[in-house]
């Protein structure tokens, strides 16, 4: 039996859980056949989403989903550019032509990573270094000396997966306009593992002190609100406070999804909800910082 | 004697080869065990952690190199000193050391620059190090003078300096720290 899982024709944060709703329950009951040829855009939390899919279906032994490419020759262009294709050969049988290496440049401050060791959290933050400065600078406006934030920012991001995941991640950022959401240029961190997800991550420490109310969300807020760790090396439990001071200094926004809940820091030009909770359970967390540039309009 | 570690040589040799990026903690951590062994065979009394050319320095690596080795037996014995941090990294240091409630002195790059206290320290403290920084030795009668406080106010304050090792305390008076 295989299940069609339709990829939103706009494949971002906001149309997200349409695509957790559309696997159907974790593990799934049948093999996948994620459809995307009808899709015209991809942000980096589609993308590095869609191979969480993949790595969380491998992982659990269960079998290789199919994933047709999207009909479109530009968006197919931009997969490759961003590497997704080069990555998603291992997680997924892929129908459809697609083009064999990446070419041309992108707006990509980094091309999707496979974040596994922590070896791989210095190559990302290597390789957004390289790039990041001449497009924060240019393109947002940052003045060169604050934009070591986006690489510290961007490390612990990618430190939280190896250290707390248990499986595979992926991450990738990149800058482009939000035209409707916010007229503005943002650049937009994202990253997701398969793995275990915070609850799993902090029952045995603190699910306790939450009672009742212990679930995803629970979870989710313990960590980004209450800076907790399931370490208990006081010192943990920073770098998401290093990440709630970045967003704040910016104006920035920041979206953690694990299991079936979404927690936000929401800045006043969004319209999310804080809390989104009984979501579509989708594997392990999904990470989106969101930097707007600094009150300038769209270029 | 003063023992002065270049930052970005220890990370060249550690585990992540990579010379410029202070981040993640296992490469904090190998970074603040070159540091322990370096110290170990030293007879410093003032070790300067010096930061020139590093690129990036992460929360969770500024955690593992600076407040854990301050948190260390070996720290308890030297005096430490970070110099030519950048205004980021001075951010990621203060934000680990007040997480801790711990304190370190800093000589900025800009030569001009006054040394200055990172992380947690109440305010009399921090008036008692600008002081030592700017006169010199001092005893607690001098400060109080200085500072218009009253005697146990400035003996409190040295006290605390010479404690959390932001000072050198001998025969009753209060040294600054070697800061260049």
């Amino acid at each position: 039996m295989t299940r069609v899982v339709q990829v939103p024709a706009s494949f971002d944060d906001r149309s997200f859980d349409q695509f957790a709703e559309a696997c159907g329950e974790w593990p799934p009951d049948a093999r996948l056949l994620i459809d995307a040829r009808l899709t015209q855009w991809f942000s980096p939390y589609g993308l590095v989403g869609l191979l969480t899919a993949g790595q969380a279906l491998k992982d659990a032994g269960l079998p290789q989903p199919l994933f047709t490419a999207p009909q479109s020759d530009d968006v197919k262009r931009y997969l490759a550019r961003t590497g997704f294709f080069t990555h998603a050969e291992g997680l997924f049988e892929i129908h459809g032509r697609v083009p064999k290496a990446a070419t041309g440049p992108t707006d990509a401050l980094l091309d999707i990573r496979a974040i596994r060791a922590m070896k791989d959290v210095h190559e990302a933050v290597r390789g957004v270094s390289d790039n990041a400065t001449r497009i924060l600078v240019e393109q947002l406006g940052i003045n060169p000396k604050e934009t070591y934030g986006f690489g510290m920012a961007l490390s612990e991001a990618c430190q939280n997966i190896v250290e707390h995941a248990g499986a595979a991640g992926w991450v990738a950022v990149q800058s482009y306009t939000w035209r409707r959401r916010l007229g503005r240029r943002v650049v937009v961190i994202a990253v997701s593992d398969s793995g275990v997800g915070f609850r799993h991550s902090l029952e045995a420490t603190h699910a306790r002190q939450y009672g009742e109310r212990w679930g995803d969300g629970a979870a989710i807020e313990a960590a980004l609100i209450q800076n907790v760790s399931r370490f208990r090396d006081p010192g943990r439990g920073q770098g998401l406070a290093f990440i709630k001071r970045f967003i704040h200094q910016w104006n920035g926004k920041i979206s953690i999804r694990s299991g079936t809940a979404r927690l936000s820091i929401v800045p006043d030009w969004d319209d999310d909800a804080p809390l989104a909770e009984h979501l579509p359970r989708f594997p392990g967390a999904q990470v989106q910082i969101t930097i707007p540039a600094p009150g300038a309009a769209a270029s | 004697m003063i023992q002065t570690i270049h930052l970005h040589h220890l990370l060249r040799e550690s585990p992540s080869g990579d010379s410029r990026c202070l981040v993640t903690r296992p490469t904090g951590a190998a970074v603040r065990n070159s540091i322990e062994r370096a110290l170990e065979a030293s007879p410093c009394v003032t070790v300067f952690l010096d930061f020139t050319e590093v690129d990036l320095l992460d929360l969770s690596c500024a955690d593992e190199v600076v407040a854990k080795f301050l948190l260390g037996a070996l720290a308890s014995e030297c005096y430490v000193v970070l110099s030519n941090l950048r205004e980021d990294q001075i951010d990621a240091v203060d934000h680990v050391l007040r997480h801790h409630r711990l304190a370190v002195a800093t000589v900025p790059c800009d030569e001009g620059a006054s040394a200055n206290l990172l992380g947690w320290v109440d305010e009399d403290t921090r008036a008692a190090f600008s002081s030592v920084v700017d006169m010199g030795p001092t005893t607690a009668e001098l400060l109080a003078a200085d500072l218009n406080w009253p005697f146990d106010r400035a003996q409190r304050a040295l006290s605390t300096l010479a404690t959390r090792r932001l000072a050198r305390a001998e025969h009753g008076a209060f040294y600054p720290l070697p800061l260049r």
